[in-house]
């Protein structure tokens, strides 16, 4: 199957396509430092007065989509997570009420041991109540464009 | 002087080490190294100054690229404005040939990395499509190849009288110095390393 991921990236790169909302819990922040091992007192101690979420804290969230409404399809195989990269831009406080847009950001091709493969950036940015960019997450996925299941 | 001539930085879309790192890491571990060269995926790093790094950490910190063609990955050496016009770079189907030939004549050395590797290896393409003119250096030794990967490589560069060049293909920091190339001369910047290469005085080695 040939791929052309650069008229894949004019067409598709940019758009948001899903808009959700979340709100910060402190037993969610203290679940998820727990689970990472964080000791820093604004992180695991709800009475220090700059407590907020862990930096990656945002990276748990998904939106209602992974992709555009026909978004096409690439190769036969479900793809696989290629990891994701926060980016922390402002504290997540109790009780702030996120805005998190979804947009593909980009789309990419190379070559491994495994065949072709083409990445498609997905790209979640969260804004609280006041405007304030809080996170960017991209979390990358990998389709096989050879890859028959 | 030994340079490790094949590693990546987080300009790479899957490189997770900062240059810095690498530099303390390999100050850290007293690594047996001169100085490392950077090989980004399917891009030359045009705007990076890495001199203050390199005058802190006393190590040579170089510059070149990784690039993808239909004889498998290529590191290219000396990569220059020249160069940066003659192929599209983030390309995943260069054409071999004109990596090679484009290097040749813009001042650059092209050398096919980790060629034992399965599909993006050049061992694979040459039994399928045969040998290819112009290639006269190969990465022999590559910190992330399997055994037999490396083995095949050497295999090809003795069937082929190739030089042999060695490097980590790091992606990761504790990855650095896995294997490198050691030169008779002093190399100070990308045009030393060329007139290097081109020079045929070098050897790879490894510890892995």
């Amino acid at each position: 199957m040939e791929v052309d991921v650069k008229a894949l990236k004019r067409d598709w790169a940019g758009i948001e396509f899903d808009v959700v909302e979340v709100e910060g819990k402190t037993q969610d922040f203290l679940d998820f430092a727990e689970a990472c091992g964080e000791t820093e007192s604004r992180f695991v101690d709800p009475e220090d007065a700059d407590f907020q979420a862990p930096s990656t804290f945002t990276s748990r969230f998904v939106g209602r989509r992974m992709f555009p409404d026909r978004f096409p399809k690439i190769g036969d195989g479900f793809g696989f997570d290629a990891g994701k990269c926060v980016f922390a831009h402002a504290p997540f406080r109790p009780g702030d009420v996120l805005t998190a847009s979804s947009k593909i950001h980009d789309i990419y091709e190379k070559t491994g041991r495994s065949g072709p493969m083409v990445f498609i950036v997905h790209r979640m940015e969260f804004v609280n109540q006041t405007g304030v960019l809080v996170s960017v997450v991209d979390w990358r996925m990998v389709q096989q464009p050879e890859r028959k299941r | 002087m030994i340079l490790d001539l094949h590693n990546h930085s987080i300009k790479s879309d899957d490189g997770r080490a900062k240059v810095e790192n690498y530099c303390q890491w390999i100050r850290k571990r007293e690594l047996p190294i001169d100085g490392f060269a950077l090989t980004e995926h399917r891009l030359f790093d045009d705007e990076a100054d890495y001199r203050k790094l390199e005058d802190e950490f006393g190590v040579a910190i170089l510059k070149g690229s990784e690039v993808e063609t239909d004889y498998g990955h290529v590191l290219v050496f000396g990569v220059n404005e020249d160069l940066l016009a003659a192929f599209d770079f983030s390309r995943v189907d260069l054409p071999l040939s004109l990596v090679l030939e484009s290097a040749q004549r813009c001042g650059a050395v092209a050398v096919p990395c980790h060629p034992g590797r399965t599909r993006v290896g050049l061992c694979a393409h040459i039994e399928e499509h045969g040998p290819v003119d112009g290639v006269k250096i190969i990465e022999t030794l590559n910190g992330g190849s399997r055994e037999r990967e490396d083995q095949q490589a050497m295999e090809l560069a003795q069937c082929y009288d190739y030089g042999g060049i060695g490097g980590s293909d790091a992606h990761i920091v504790s990855h650095v110095g896995r294997c490198a190339t050691r030169f008779a001369n002093e190399i100070r910047n990308e045009q030393d390393l060329v007139g290097a290469l081109r020079s045929g005085d070098f050897e790879a080695v490894s510890w892995k």
